[in-house]
């Protein structure tokens, strides 16, 4: 072993260190909240740090029943899966459009969507309360997703249209000699070749419309409409004595997020990645 | 040639019929609003449909930016930016690093540091608030075995404090998604470069500083962007900490525009600090694109 092999060990060893220590700051977190949402109240108050005597499940059912933690999360769910897909819908033609087409208008059309991705939401928020009780439409999970797909949709047709401009326009041209019109082009030829950009937006538009907060503070009142982190800050302003089924419904909200992360992490990455380098 | 032309036309209004969703529901819910935001900053308006709407000019504006709560939010989003250079870069870059080298398990440990992400800003804010809980939460807990309980104090109580605490959450949610643009950056630098650099006997903390630094100078501007313009937008995470208090101190600009005008109901005070953001962002964001364009042009 010479001076440079023991170096080397070292540093690779140090290198290890920094890199459990960081997965471990990562994790404790969730696994204390995890155990503690498996204790009784009493166990909690004495610290949170420590396991229960007895695993008491039963604050699951408890979160569930006192605080509709699963419809919460169920209408979160539908939330977000409406506005990634009516942003997708909507998204889609709009980009081939923009990739393929060299009409004159469409040049401040595509300006008006790069506005689109300036405008903060913070901006808008008085105006949308506004609009939503003028049209009546507080509680309408409709009017909802389509805020949501409107904060969304600049990027989603920004990431669409320089993908599709990426594919080869020889594919268009055969499939217009074969007698393809604009509909039929986009929907079977641009769709499936689009397919991982159209992953990549989804997951993006999904985790937004799932956790999202201030448009569902100000357009849901209903508490059988709340949304998952609507109905999670309520259960824990309300029931300060029932730590065990708080616990428990901050870790079942995370239980769907976890699952798709398990299986399409790397989608996700990739995804993350497009929407933060696209300025 | 009248069929041609007629064709044109038809394909031309498709093309429109194309686009025409995205233009309406982006005109609606995203520009109609902010314009209409401008007009209300314009008025005072308690928020109550029929309720009267009374043109006051500049007094929203001179009464925001006079309040002493409004600067006490600006200080807030200006911790956020300097936690966001001072703890949350050092700590991305570092992950970037680590996940990159020829180590084991770095797979492992860039979905690891980048799950908090995906956890939900509410979930995430609310998880912590009961880890600095001061009675039972965890750190108090460490303190007390430790025997340092004389420093357990009610952290997010406690102001100046509180907002530090907030931050700090943040870049425990945020570490691994800038992790993710640092690490684009360093992968994307050529190998020939590496084996330039080991030729020159270039390696460790001096190829990190001469090599990777400023080839990663790109990943450093986007970091920065999304650094400054975000800490005007955040919300979620104090929110379900703190919601802004005691008495507005750990309040963000953002907090601000909720409770003035969701709680006092004053519409027109809410409206203007809107304004006032979306100026500030965009100078912001113009002012660093200036600077970015600057230090290429050297």
């Amino acid at each position: 072993m010479n001076k440079y092999t023991v170096a080397r060990g070292i540093k690779a060893g140090a290198q290890y260190f920094i890199a459990v220590f960081l997965a471990v700051v990562t994790f404790f977190p969730l696994i204390v909240t995890f155990i503690c949402s498996l204790k009784t109240n009493d166990e909690i108050l004495l610290g949170m740090f420590s396991l229960p005597e007895v695993w008491k499940w039963s604050n699951y059912p408890r979160a569930i029943e006192v605080a509709s933690a699963l419809k919460s999360i169920f209408n979160s769910l539908v939330v977000a899966v409406a506005t990634l897909a009516v942003t997708i819908v909507v998204a889609m033609p709009a980009a081939y459009v923009l990739a393929r087409k060299s009409y004159k208008y469409l040049n401040g059309i595509y300006l008006l969507f790069m506005t689109g991705v300036m405008v903060p939401v913070h901006c808008t928020v008085v105006s949308i309360s506004k609009i939503a009780s003028g049209w009546g439409t507080k509680n309408s999970y409709i009017f909802l997703v389509l805020v949501y797909t409107a904060f969304n949709l600049s990027q989603a047709i920004f990431l669409f249209t320089n993908y599709i401009r990426g594919i080869d326009r020889g594919l268009d041209e055969a499939a217009k000699i074969d007698g393809c019109g604009d509909v039929r082009l986009l929907g079977t030829i641009l769709v499936p070749v689009c397919k991982p950009i159209i992953a990549t937006e989804a997951i993006l538009v999904f985790i937004y419309g799932y956790s999202e907060l201030i448009f569902s503070l100000i357009l849901i009142t209903d508490s059988s409409k709340y949304t998952v982190s609507r109905a999670m800050l309520n259960f824990t302003a309300n029931y300060t004595t029932e730590y065990g089924p708080e616990f428990a419904f901050v870790i079942l909200s995370m239980v769907p997020m976890l699952i798709i992360y398990l299986i399409l992490h790397e989608q996700v990455e990739a995804g993350m990645l497009a929407g933060a380098v696209k300025g | 040639m009248l069929s041609k032309s007629a064709t044109q036309r038809k394909a031309f209004w498709k093309s429109v019929l194309f686009v025409l969703p995205g233009v309406a529901i982006t005109v609606i819910f995203a520009i109609y609003p902010v314009i209409n935001t401008f007009w209300l900053s314009l008025n005072d308006w308690n928020g109550v449909g029929g309720s009267a709407v009374t043109w006051v000019g500049l007094a929203n504006y001179v009464k925001t930016l006079t309040s002493s709560k409004f600067w006490n939010s600006m200080l807030n989003a200006l911790y956020f930016m300097i936690g966001g250079f001072v703890v949350l870069m050092p700590i991305a870059f570092g992950m970037a690093l680590l996940v990159t080298s020829k180590m084991k398990g770095t797979k492992f440990f860039k979905a690891s540091y980048l799950m908090p992400v995906m956890l939900g800003t509410t979930a995430v804010g609310l998880m912590w608030k009961f880890m600095l809980n001061s009675d039972f939460g965890v750190l108090a807990q460490f303190l007390n075995a430790i025997g340092m309980g004389d420093s357990v104090i009610n952290w997010l109580a406690t102001p100046t404090v509180n907002i530090w605490c907030i931050v700090l959450v943040n870049e425990w949610m945020y570490a691994g998604y800038n992790m993710l643009i640092f690490a684009a950056g360093i992968v994307a630098i050529p190998d020939e470069i590496h084996d330039a650099a080991l030729l020159d006997g270039c390696t460790g903390m001096s190829k990190i500083i001469h090599i990777v630094f400023p080839l990663c100078k790109n990943m450093f501007m986007v970091f920065s962007v999304l650094c400054v313009t975000g800490c005007l937008k955040a919300f979620d995470i104090v929110w379900s900490m703190t919601g802004g208090g005691p008495m507005d101190t750990s309040a963000t600009p953002a907090i601000l525009l909720y409770t003035q005008g969701f709680q006092y109901k004053l519409m027109g005070r809410s409206a203007a600090i809107g304004m006032i953001l979306l100026v500030l962002g965009l100078v912001l964001s113009l002012l660093l694109n200036n600077v970015i364009f600057k230090q290429e042009d050297m």
